[in-house]
Parts: structure tokens; sequence; C-alpha cells
């Protein structure tokens, strides 16, 4: 009797494990989705609603400060769906080189320098029909436009590296006109003086590692091979499954051990030697389309002239975890994004 | 020098020299969540840059297994941890029914175990669940599995939830990301 319900419970539980296992991974992903669309939901849904029900004085995307409409929902606002015209100031970066990159901006316009006492900011203009406060909000969930304009920005920025140290402002920086812009620059002035002073003579790379979960398993295995070749013989078919079990998840935290001690290696390395170090979240496969785990994502400050020697220290640190199954990507030099203040309050 | 921009073996092109081919991940993550924020005339509310990257980073799957493996820097990094706190209301989510979605896993195995270990002399399955091989590291990854989980147990099922889930999908998103990773 007891040997029966034994068989049966060894012939159910592979089963009943990998089920329950599927179904939490079901889950898992149907959440993952639901909260992503639930957020686009937010944003998309009232633009939706406007266009659908011609009902715009009604759908405001959030309830704004200025809730108290006087109008009934009936007659339609004409001057509501007429789309913003005229263009807006988008601004990149400041910088102290005269010369701004002959080269288009986000939106085809050319690139100015707006100057004031040897401190300029690059900017173009940008039609408000795309980047005004409404439609922003639209296009920035709309992954194309975002890239478009992503890549834009960064193209500036980084023809303009090339002239000279720059403070890069975050995207969507945008002003009523040219006046603006320059009233800006004067009022922070200061505090970009102070940034670009830090920033001189210095260079963000970027290092990211991605590692093979198969080959880290196998050096794992292969460092303590008695940890995971334990007799399954002479077990009851039961108790092997229980064991074998066991082992996988051994071997998984003995996998992940070694990937923390690397990634920990390969950054300490890189942090004793850099000005700055910032460490990023990994990256989402589907954008970067890497392969692989990616374990650390990080930028370094680097001063200009021991670059050279970066690209030396990432090639030892490739070689000595190459057993590994270890990638190392230097990408650089970048705009300094990741090392300047976050906000103007920060500034000053 | 100019051999050595590349890194060996990848498409990522390179800043210096931008191309299509710059990895547009590298691009959004510089160009969203860092850089100088200045307050323009066009007055963008930059939770709707962030409700973007929320998404994006809600696909980001490597995060959960990053933090499985105790590599979590992000979180000790106090720029990062401003933005963390923005998205609490997502992550706490996840996190709880990620939670609570693997302790049932576990009360599942464990109910399998212990029906065979009754049956069973030598215990191995007691083994299997509380023999932790390395106590510094499970800790380190879960939290050992202690009152505050239990209490998390009882917690019914993520009430605020649903109000989210009744917002109505959009059938462009699927859509919008294929074409932004076919666009280059």
């Amino acid at each position: 009797m007891a040997d029966e319900l034994e068989r049966w419970a060894a012939q159910r539980a592979p089963d009943l494990l990998a089920r329950a296992e599927a179904a939490a991974v079901e889950e898992l992903k149907r959440a993952l989705v639901e909260a992503a669309l639930a957020g686009e939901a937010r944003v998309a849904g009232p633009a939706e609603g406007r266009r659908d029900e011609a009902r715009p004085a009604a759908t405001r995307p959030r309830p704004a400060p200025e809730e108290a409409r006087p109008a009934p929902a009936s007659p339609p606002a004409p001057e509501e769906a007429a789309p913003q015209t005229g263009d807006g100031v988008w601004a990149y970066c400041v910088t102290r080189a005269s010369d701004p990159p002959a080269i288009a901006g986000v939106h085809g316009a050319p690139l100015e320098r707006l100057e004031e006492d040897g401190l300029a900011v690059l900017v173009s203009r940008v039609p408000l029909s795309e980047f005004s406060e409404d439609a922003l909000r639209r296009n920035l969930n709309d992954l194309g436009w975002l890239e478009r304009v992503a890549r834009g920005h960064e193209n500036v920025l980084e023809h303009a590296l090339e002239g000279g140290t720059i403070v890069p402002l975050r995207i969507c920086t945008i002003f009523a006109d040219e006046d603006g812009a320059a009233r800006m620059l004067a009022e922070q002035r200061s505090a970009f003086e102070t940034a670009l002073d830090v920033l001189n003579g210095r260079e963000e790379w970027g290092v990211k590692l991605t590692v093979d979960r198969a080959a880290l398993e196998a050096a794992a295995r292969e460092r303590a091979p008695e940890a995971f070749d334990e007799e399954l013989e002479g077990r009851s078919a039961g108790g092997a499954y229980m064991l074998r079990r066991r082992q996988e998840r051994q071997l998984r935290e003995a996998a992940d051990r070694l990937a923390g001690g690397l990634a920990e290696d390969v950054h300490a390395r890189l942090q004793d030697w850099a000005t700055d170090a910032v460490v990023n979240r990994p990256q989402n496969p589907e954008l970067s389309g890497h392969e692989g785990e990616m374990l650390l994502n990080a930028a370094y400050l680097v001063e200009t002239g021991k670059v050279e020697r970066l690209h030396e220290l990432v090639e030892e640190l490739r070689e000595r975890h190459s057993e590994l199954g270890a990638q190392l990507e230097l990408t650089g030099p970048w705009p300094p994004y990741n090392f300047v203040p976050r906000t103007e309050s920060a500034l000053a | 020098m100019e051999g050595s921009y590349l890194p060996s073996g990848r498409t990522a092109g390179l800043p210096g020299r931008p191309s299509e081919s710059t990895n547009l991940a590298d691009i959004l993550e510089r160009v969203l969540d860092k850089g100088i924020v200045i307050a323009g005339d066009i007055q963008i509310n930059l939770l709707d840059i962030e409700l973007l990257t929320i998404k994006l980073r809600l696909l980001i799957a490597s995060v959960d297994r990053a933090r499985e493996m105790g590599i979590n820097w992000w979180e000790t990094d106090p720029s990062l941890q401003a933005m963390e706190r923005d998205e609490d209301g997502d992550r706490d989510q996840l996190e709880r029914e990620n939670r609570e979605l693997r302790e049932r896993l576990e009360r599942l195995e464990q109910r399998i175990g212990l029906e065979r270990g009754s049956e069973e002399r030598e215990g191995e399955p007691r083994e299997e669940r509380e023999g932790p091989p390395t106590p510094g590291h499970a800790q380190e990854r879960e939290g050992p599995p202690t009152a505050g989980q239990a209490q998390d147990r009882e917690r019914p099922p993520t009430p605020g939830q649903t109000e989210d889930r009744e917002g109505p999908p959009t059938p462009g998103q699927p859509q919008d990301r294929e074409e932004s990773s076919r666009g280059g």
C-alpha cells in the first residue's frame, strides 16, 4: 500500500510541479503585460476618447487645475481640436565651443547656437503640432516616434561633443522661442560653468557585461563536481527526483554566485580607476538585442588621456573572465549624460 | 585607437560616429533618464516620460533576474532610488505578485513533498526544502521566510489591482513595439 502510494506520488510529482510552474509563469507574464497596458491606457485613453467621442472639453488627460469648465458637454468647443501651430525651440546642450555642427536637429531644422558671453546653448526649431504638451504626451509613448527623436537628440550631442565639452540636457527641453532659451542660459550660467569645468578633459564610456547561462553553470559544475554528482543510484524514483531538483537548484545558485563575483570584479576594477562611475540597470534585451544575461551596465567618467588604458583594462578583464563565457562591451565616448546633475535645483 | 572603439563582435555603432545602429537601449536609457532637467516653456510632465520608461522597464526581464542573483547596485544608488520611488506602485505590485506566485509554487511543492515524505522515512523532501546550502545567499535574495512573508500571504489578492486592469487594452502597443525593433 505504502509502495503504491509512493510510486503514485513519484509519478505525479514532476507533472504537477511542471504544471504549477507553467501556471505561475503564465500568470506573471499576464501581470507584466497588463501592468504595461494599464500604464499605456492611462496615457492613451483620454486621447483616444477625444477622437472617438468628439467630446473634447470633457476629456482632458488629467484633472487639470482649471477643472471647472462652465460649458456643458454637448456643444463642442471649436478651438479644442485644432493642433497648435507655430514653432518651439528645442535645446540640446550647453557648450563653450564656438561653432555649432552644421547638421539638422530632431525635426530637420538646422542647428543654431545662442551665445552669451562665451557660453552657448545649441537649439533647433520644432513644430508645435508635434511638440506641444498635448502632442508630446501622445508621441512620447509611441516608441517609433520616440526613437527618431532620441536618435536625433543623440546625434546632435555626439557632433557637438567633437567640438568640445558639453552639458547634455534631457530630451524635450523646449522653449517658446529663442529668447526663452537664452534666458535659461543666463539664469543657470554659473551652474553650467561648474558642470563644464568638472567634465572638461573627461569622457563618458559605457561598459556592459553579459554572460551565457550555460557556460556559467558548466563552470560552476566544474569547480565543485562533488556537489552535483551525488549518487542517484539506489534511491527510490521519488527520492531521485527530489535529489535531482536540489542539485539543479544548487547549481543555479552556484552559477549566480559566480556571476555576482564576476560583475563585482569587473566593476571594482574599472571604478577604482575611473574618475567617477554610475551603475545603471540591466537593459531590456528586446531593445538592446543582447544575448545572455546582462550582469553589469555601467558608465565611467575617464580622463581623456587614460582612455587608451581603459581599452587595455577592458581587454584584460575580457581575457581573465573568458572561461565563464563573459562578454564585455565597451562603447564611447558618449555625451556625459551620466555625469551631470540631474535637476535644475541640483545645479544650483 | 580607432579600431578599439568597436567592442568585439557587437553591432553597436559608436558615439562619436553616430549611426542608426547605435543600440537603441543605450540611447534611451540616457536621453530619457539622464542629462540635466531644465524647466522649459513647454511643460511636458516628466511623469509622462517616466510612464514610458516604466513600461520599458517592465519588459526588462533581466532586472528581476539580476536582483535574484544579488546584483542590485542600482538599489543603493540614490539617484536611481529617487526614480524607483516613482515606480513603487507598479513595482510593489509586481513584486508582491511574484512573491505570491513563488509561495504558491512552494506550497505546492511542499504538499507534494509532504505527502511523499510521510511515506518515506528518510525525510529527504524536508531536507530539500529547509536545508539552504548558502544561508547568506538565500537571505540576500528574498529574506528568510519569516513573519513578514506570512503576513503577505494573508493579504487578499491585491485589491488595487483590478482597478488598473480595467483600463481598456490598447491594441496598438505590441504593434508599436514591433515597428520599433524593425525600424533602425
